[in-house]
């Protein structure tokens, strides 16, 4: 033994390493007895070659492996049945744990699950498209005032143009929508109403729209040609079946016959249209749309595979100067993916921030935070029931396990709730799925196919390891010594742990409130607030037919008028809800010549204004008392205060070239959403230019009043069915997003909440449950009810405070960072971050106060009767 | 009759560990070939063989003896089954039937 470190130490150490377990026992004695045999016989030197030689010829497979089957194989079957047995009785020993659990997580996977389902339909949007990778859309960015706007809208002729000029481009095409692009379509004296798209020659080669009929580079060549959907064949026609050549009445003024039929569009695309005319067509009549200076179609390109898309941007930078010879210098055209540009729509200064891909995010996130909050009960749950399982863990500790094998006996267990969860989370999203499509506006469900059951799987692998993974190697450490004799190794750790996890649930709780708080009051905000124009009880409706003609239509107004219900109406250019038509021809004394600013320009007859409630800080409205008001020009105050006019009233500026008199200036009013701050706008007054009619009726009669203007429009407009919009409606609309991120995170906070709180409650229930004897001995020794309250509830309201103390801050800034994306928006203030908190602490309180309640007025003779 | 073909080595190995009797372990049955066959034999070789012949059921085996030079590990001790034992006889039998069909001079060395 006194010779021992002569054997080669390494190669003993090798041997030990690679030798199968039940062989080392025979051969390392063998080793070593000839290695001692060989010292005594030929010396040491010899004796260690001599067993470097015999370990390694002893690498040979018979001899390798430290896992080979041999004595110590687990009975892997056996032991999943077992591990199964034992799950199956825990959850049926602590019953409360299991539902608290099952409850949690399956809420939990339930809201990640119906996020998933919409955040993947978000990234689908517009992906659809064969060409998709290699399809671009033309934007533009525009300098006004040192400031710059990014729109979609680019000039008429720059597909055209991009498709000849540029050898990277494959083809172009352009899209037009103009305003209300509602229009009344007839077949046989059958009115109807459909949405409709000008959209140039390769439209349907770019953009995969299925066509069942008609050919893709065939279906517009002809430009009185129109393509129209299944369900527009449907109700023109009765039958989707050889319609092509058929003849469609546009608004009783064009005939168009049928060139193709395409198959509805799916959910899943962001350009939504019944039928498309011919852009080509649409320039030909209308001059404007092909001259560079203007924008407004769409335009989108189909790049060659490897073009270099900044490259081909720079390329394009000054397109718009040079065909304009320089004169429209503020406006740069660019390209950007088009599968992107849906999700990331946000442009502030040139630069592309975000946008809908935030929302997307933002949902992620908590889909994973309330993912996170239920696996912590898990953890907690778990972990404060451990005791209870020490012994099991000692006896299969001495019994012989690993811990290996431990740590996937609990991860086993967590994995088995969560596939539990998972199941009733599926009943879950299946019964609201219709509610939630509802909130989303969206059409979502819950097909079976490999990426959703291969998500499924992974949301449960995933929820399984993260619950089970504290617990699993927790519980797994106990020294099999300590347990079996009855102590419980490091309660301190595992205390200090459990209480951490509760804060960074209820930090996670207490944010979301305090976000939901603040989402709700802006939504409130923008919704309730005076918008310096009134926006309830306006009807509004496109000009169309007989209306164009300017005698006709003066009639129509006036009889409109006196229709009961209707106190006022009148007509002008524009939707007041967003930016509709501006320009920059306004031209001013001072005017620095660079300047582009654009004005917006709401073309209007005499009483709109009126109409529409907006008051006037100076000057007069147009008025038919005053004659010839055509020559007279209202701007509002942004507009003076940028053109920097002293005195305006009586001044005059130059509108595309013609002098107009300033005679009024009308208060601020929002234009477009509270995103963007209030631009300058003037008024005109050319009656024969407005292309919408509004009409304020009565309130409380909306109904009523409506049918009586479909009648009055039936027999004053023949062959054009009503089509109507309410403008607050309108209104709301431009909110969607923001209202839905308020309903939706409502629900979300509300669940992260409850599921915080179920957690707590389970705590709670097993602290008053292990502490029982304690407050028996205590009340045996005086302590009153209120002390041993105070007592079990104060650590909770430790924790309680310490989340409220770190989500607060986080809270603030993460709110204030979501209100810097509306240029309008509420104060912050300090109040709701304080009642956040409390609401928070009082939620606290009432869950861990049933037990506590409970505890404190326990008989103590209950509690210490029996040992 | 491959299972229990016995390899010319294997039969060495199986009459080392008959001659050892009481005392068939590693090292013995090494040093045993050693000293019969003239050369020294790996251990990892008669591992090999030993543990094929285990698994033919020509031998057993069983622990025990420990001694101190062995850093007080047990020894693996083997002893030959009767299948074993049939096994020898067996080969001995072919081996003698082929000598005795052979005609009277072909090991006539002196030639």
């Amino acid at each position: 033994m006194k010779n021992k470190k002569q054997i080669p130490a390494f190669f003993s150490r090798c041997f030990r390493w690679f030798c199968r377990k039940d062989l080392y026992e025979e051969l390392q004695g063998d080793l070593e007895e000839t290695f001692y045999n060989n010292v005594k016989t030929h010396g040491l030197s010899f004796a260690r070659k001599k067993y470097r030689y015999e370990v390694f010829k002893l690498i040979r497979p018979s001899v390798v492996g430290r896992n080979n089957p041999g004595i110590y194989t687990l009975n892997r079957y056996g032991m999943f049945r077992h591990n199964l047995l034992i799950t199956y009785r825990n959850f049926r020993r602590f019953k409360a744990s299991f539902f608290i659990n099952l409850i949690g997580l399956s809420t939990g996977i339930a809201c990640a699950l119906l996020i998933f389902l919409w955040v993947n339909d978000e990234l689908s949007i517009d992906r659809f498209h064969k060409n998709g990778s290699q399809l671009y859309q033309v934007m533009e960015h525009s300098e006004e005032a040192g400031y710059i706007t990014t729109s979609r809208s680019t000039a008429g002729p720059i597909g055209a143009a991009l498709a000849e000029e540029m050898p990277e481009v494959v083809a172009a095409a352009t899209a037009l929508r103009m305003g209300n692009s509602n229009y009344t379509l007839s077949v046989n004296d059958r009115d109807m109403k459909a949405s409709g798209l000008y959209v140039s020659a390769d439209y349907f080669k770019l953009f995969s729209y299925e066509l069942i009929q008609g050919q893709e580079d065939l279906v517009l060549s002809d430009k009185k040609s129109m393509v129209i959907s299944e369900d527009l064949a449907m109700a023109l026609f009765g039958t989707t079946k050889n319609v092509i050549g058929e003849v469609v009445e546009w608004e009783h003024e064009k005939q168009f016959s049928v060139s193709g039929v395409f198959r509805n569009i799916a959910a899943n695309s962001s350009v939504r249209f019944d039928f498309a005319l011919s852009f080509e067509g649409f320039s030909d009549e209308h001059e404007w749309v092909t001259n560079w200076y203007n924008s407004s179609p769409k335009t989108y390109v189909l790049l060659r595979e490897g073009t270099d898309i900044d490259q081909f941007n720079s390329k394009i930078v000054d397109l718009i100067r040079d065909k304009t010879e320089g004169k429209a210098s503020h406006r740069s055209p660019f390209i950007t993916s088009y599968a992107d540009a849906y999700l990331y729509n946000h442009y502030e200064n040139g630069q592309q921030a975000g946008g809908r891909i935030e929302y997307v995010w933002l949902f992620s996130v908590v889909a994973l935070f309330i993912l996170l909050i239920a696996c912590i009960n898990f953890m907690n749950l778990s972990t404060a029931r451990a005791s209870r399982r020490m012994r099991e863990i000692g006896v299969k500790k001495v019994m012989g396990a690993n811990r290996g094998t431990l740590v996937l006996q609990y991860l086993g267990e967590s994995t088995a709730m969560a596939l539990l969860s998972l199941v009733v989370a599926l009943v879950f999203v299946a019964v609201f799925l219709p509610q939630f499509n509802l909130i989303t506006e969206k059409q979502l469900s819950l097909d079976f196919n490999v990426i959703l059951i291969l998500s499924l799987l992974g949301m449960v692998l995933f929820t399984g390891l993260m619950a089970g993974s504290y617990p699993a190697l927790y519980l797994s450490g106990f020294s099999p010594n300590m347990v079996l004799k009855g102590k419980s190794g490091n309660f301190m750790g595992e205390l200090w742990a459990r209480k951490g996890l509760v804060i960074i649930q209820f930090t996670l709780s207490v944010i979301l409130i305090v976000s939901v708080w603040v989402v709700y009051k802006q939504v409130e905000f923008v919704q309730t607030k005076n918008l310096g124009y009134e926006k309830d009880n306006i009807i509004f409706f496109r000009k169309e037919g007989l209306l164009w003609e300017k005698e006709k239509f003066k009639t129509f107004l006036l009889e409109l008028k006196n229709i009961p219900g209707v106190i006022d109406a009148s007509a002008l250019a524009h939707n007041m809800t967003g930016h509709y038509f501006s320009t920059y021809a306004v031209n001013w004394a001072g005017k620095d010549p660079e300047d582009r600013t654009s004005f917006e320009n709401i073309t209007v007859d005499y009483g709109m204004m009126a109409l529409l409630g907006i008051e006037m800080k100076a000057g007069r409205g147009f008025s038919e008392a005053f004659g010839a008001d055509t020559t007279k020009i209202i701007f509002n105050e942004a507009a003076i205060e940028f053109m920097g006019l002293k005195d305006p009233i009586g001044k005059i500026v130059k509108l595309y070239g013609e002098e107009k008199e300033i005679i009024g200036i009308a208060k601020d009013f929002h234009f477009e959403s509270f995103h963007e701050q209030v631009k300058p706008l003037f008024f005109r007054l050319t009656p024969r230019f407005t292309t919408n009619v509004m009409a304020k009726i009565e309130a409380g009669k909306e109904q009523e009043t409506v049918n009586n203007l479909r009648q009055f429009y039936q027999t004053f407009n023949p062959g054009f069915p009503f089509d109507y919009k309410f403008l607050d409606s309108e209104y709301q609309a431009l909110y969607a997003a923001e209202k839905r991120v308020a309903i939706l995170s409502r629900y979300f906070a509300v669940l992260a909440v409850l599921i915080s709180c179920l957690g707590l409650f389970g705590l709670a229930a097993f602290t008053a449950e292990r502490r029982l004897k304690e407050i028996g001995i205590r009340k045996i020794l005086g302590s009153s009810e209120i002390g041993i309250f105070y007592l079990l509830s104060g650590d909770f309201t430790k924790m309680v405070l310490v989340a409220i103390l770190i989500a607060l801050p986080l809270s603030y800034y993460l709110t204030g960072q979501w209100l810097e994306n509306f240029a309008f928006h509420i104060d912050l203030e300090w109040w709701l971050f304080v009642s956040s908190g409390v609401l928070a602490l009082l939620i606290a309180w009432l869950t861990v106060g049933i037990h506590t309640f409970k505890a404190s007025r326990a008989n103590p003779v209950d509690c210490l009767k029996d040992e | 009759m491959k299972g229990s073909y016995l390899g010319e080595f294997q039969e060495i190995v199986l009459l080392a560990v008959l001659v050892l009797d009481d005392n068939a372990y590693g090292v013995a049955i090494q040093e045993e070939l050693g000293r019969r066959i003239g050369r020294n034999i790996s251990r990892g070789a008669l591992h090999s063989a030993l543990s094929r012949l285990e698994a033919k059921s020509f031998l057993e085996s069983e622990m025990g003896g420990a001694t101190a030079e062995r850093g007080g590990r047990q020894k693996r001790f083997y002893f030959l089954t009767n299948l074993g034992k049939k096994a020898l006889v067996d080969a001995e039998q072919l081996r003698r039937q082929f000598y005795n069909s052979l005609p009277g001079l072909s090991l006539d060395f002196s030639m």
